[in-house]
């Protein structure tokens, strides 16, 4: 049932969308058909694959480099106090700090290449998977833990079985926020660095006023940043089934 | 202060001596506590708080202890400092003639349930088995017989977000018993639960407690919880936190086959603890009431 409303929404997007491509002038907004022929042609000549399969690795390297990175960094924070108690402020500046400040330092240091773009997506999205694991492994349930002590498990049996199990909600949340950051700064990197990829597409669709390819490449974005949120919303769900009754 | 004043009328009941109770320390109980005194620093503050002073108990195997008396009076650190989750400050707590560990050998029932949110019923009770030496099959095969035991069968699959309350409770109740320990420990296990639930928990509880009768520790609030469930009646006063005296309630079980509350033992007993535990709440600065005459109230109404 909700399907069948998203896709009457989605209708109506589209019908908006129409109406603005008439109003506004079709320089600036083309109308939904011109976008859908545009599509054709790039799919046809494969251009729209090789930008999309450019930024999909740079955009996957440096999310999946940020998680394997940040969960440990957060649980070991969360698991020594003092360490994180130490640590928690410079990062808290550190993820205050605008990431693309960062760029010329990056692209002096590793070049306009793939490892420039991929440890700037890194940069965005580590961040937030890192507080997120930080925070989840320090809001564990006292009573849970002392409920485990009393039952007689050891510190460390207590901290896989109580502690790190109760941090996979937050954890989870930080991906969906590091998921969306680094989909953003992989366009962020293709604008700065060598401009190729859908970032690399914007510029010269933008720069040369072709609307309706400009369009293609917003819209394949969107379509990204849909696909990788659903699916750590099904992850969630799995990973949370015991909530649902609540 | 009302403990000073003169008892009588009541057999079992004997004059409190300012830290040792009648019950006092005894060699060769199950648990023996010896002039245990404990205090806590509340974060926040320099000023730590006595939270027992000069406590001594020695308690039988096979008794059902209740501890009874108004909040702040240390009935809680008992059974953390009996579990062996916390050390007296000075004073000794010596179970089955050790210092206590926690472990399979204490059943701990709390008061907020604290079961695992997710995992199931099944898994909730069996996870009390994780520090034994039990396989998976044995574990996951007693878990299921505790289960069943509470009357929770069909739903040992449920998550506890799928559970009322009074459900929630007999799986905290499996869990403590799944261990098969030496030492029941219950920290006011039925105050979140609606009342004719916490009716039908009190006899479910009896009756689990006869099939297998190791010590029971149980704090309350409730002068009739205490009466109803308990051999001996630990009365304990606040600020320091004491034993003011041990009583015996010498009621014949099962109890719920008759009508306890028509009992003149119960009514005598009743009237008794509900006038101690009114006198200690109003001679005590800390507590909401002090100063306040409730004389109107003490023969009227429910003491719970």
């Amino acid at each position: 049932m909700i399907a069948l409303y998203r896709l009457a929404f989605l209708g109506l997007l589209i019908f908006l969308w129409w109406v603005a491509s008439i109003n506004v002038g079709r320089n600036l907004v083309p109308s939904p058909l011109a976008t859908f022929q545009a599509a054709q042609v790039m799919i046809g000549e494969g251009r729209l694959a090789t930008a999309l399969w450019d930024s999909l690795s740079i955009y996957l390297s440096g999310y999946a480099m940020a998680i394997v990175v940040a969960i440990p960094i957060g649980v070991a924070m969360g698991a020594f106090r003092v360490l994180g108690k130490t640590v928690e402020l410079y990062l808290y500046g550190l993820a205050a700090t605008p990431r693309v400040a960062f760029i010329p330092l990056v692209i002096v240091l590793l070049g306009l290449g793939f490892e420039a773009k991929v440890f700037i997506v890194f940069l965005g999205a580590i961040m937030p998977i890192l507080i997120n694991t930080y925070a989840g492994v320090l809001d564990a349930d006292e009573e849970l833990i002392e409920m485990a002590r009393s039952v007689g498990l050891r510190r460390t049996r207590i901290f896989v079985q109580i502690v790190l199990p109760s941090a996979v909600p937050f954890v989870i949340v930080g991906l969906r926020l590091g998921a969306t950051i680094g989909l953003i700064n992989t366009v962020v990197a293709e604008l700065y660095t060598a401009v190729r990829g859908l970032g690399g597409l914007l510029a010269i669709y933008g720069n040369t006023f072709r609307m309706a390819e400009y369009f293609v490449v917003v819209l394949t974005l969107a379509a990204i940043g849909i696909v990788v949120t659903e699916a750590l919303r099904y992850l969630e769900t799995r990973l949370g089934r015991w909530r649902k009754a609540a | 202060m009302s403990m000073d004043r003169p008892i009588d009328g009541i057999d079992g009941r004997t004059e409190p001596g300012p830290g040792r109770s009648p019950a006092g320390a005894v060699p060769g109980a199950r648990i023996v506590l010896d002039n245990v005194v404990k205090s806590f620093t509340s974060a926040g503050s320099a000023k730590s708080v006595l939270a027992l002073k000069d406590v001594s108990l020695s308690i039988e195997d096979g008794a059902f202890v209740a501890l009874l008396g108004p909040s702040g009076c240390g009935k809680t650190t008992i059974l953390r400092l009996v579990n062996g989750l916390i050390l007296p400050d000075s004073g000794t707590v010596r179970v089955s003639g050790k210092a206590p560990a926690p472990g399979p050998n204490a059943g701990f029932v709390f008061q907020s349930f604290r079961l695992i949110p997710w995992t199931n019923v099944l898994g909730n009770v069996a996870f009390a088995l994780s520090a034994t030496r039990l396989s998976g099959a044995e574990k996951t095969e007693r878990a299921r017989r505790y289960v069943e035991l509470v009357g929770l069968g069909r739903f040992a699959e449920a998550y506890p977000s799928e559970l009322s309350g009074g459900m929630k409770q007999r799986v905290a109740l499996a869990r403590a018993l799944a261990t098969e320990p030496d030492i029941l420990l219950m920290d006011e296990p039925f105050a979140s639960i609606d009342a004719q639930t916490r009716e039908l928990m009190q006899i479910e509880l009896m009756r689990l407690w006869t099939m297998r009768r190791s010590v029971a520790l149980f704090v309350t609030h409730s002068v009739d919880e205490a009466i109803l469930l308990a051999d001996k009646i630990v009365l304990m006063g606040p600020r320091p936190g004491r034993i003011l005296e041990v009583i015996d309630v010498g009621l014949e079980r099962p109890r719920w086959s008759y009508d306890l509350r028509a009992h003149p033992r119960y009514i005598e007993l009743r009237n008794y603890l509900w006038e101690r535990i009114r006198d200690l709440v109003m001679n005590d600065p800390g507590s909401d009431f002090y100063g306040r005459d409730l004389g109107v109230m003490s023969s009227s109404g429910r003491s719970d």
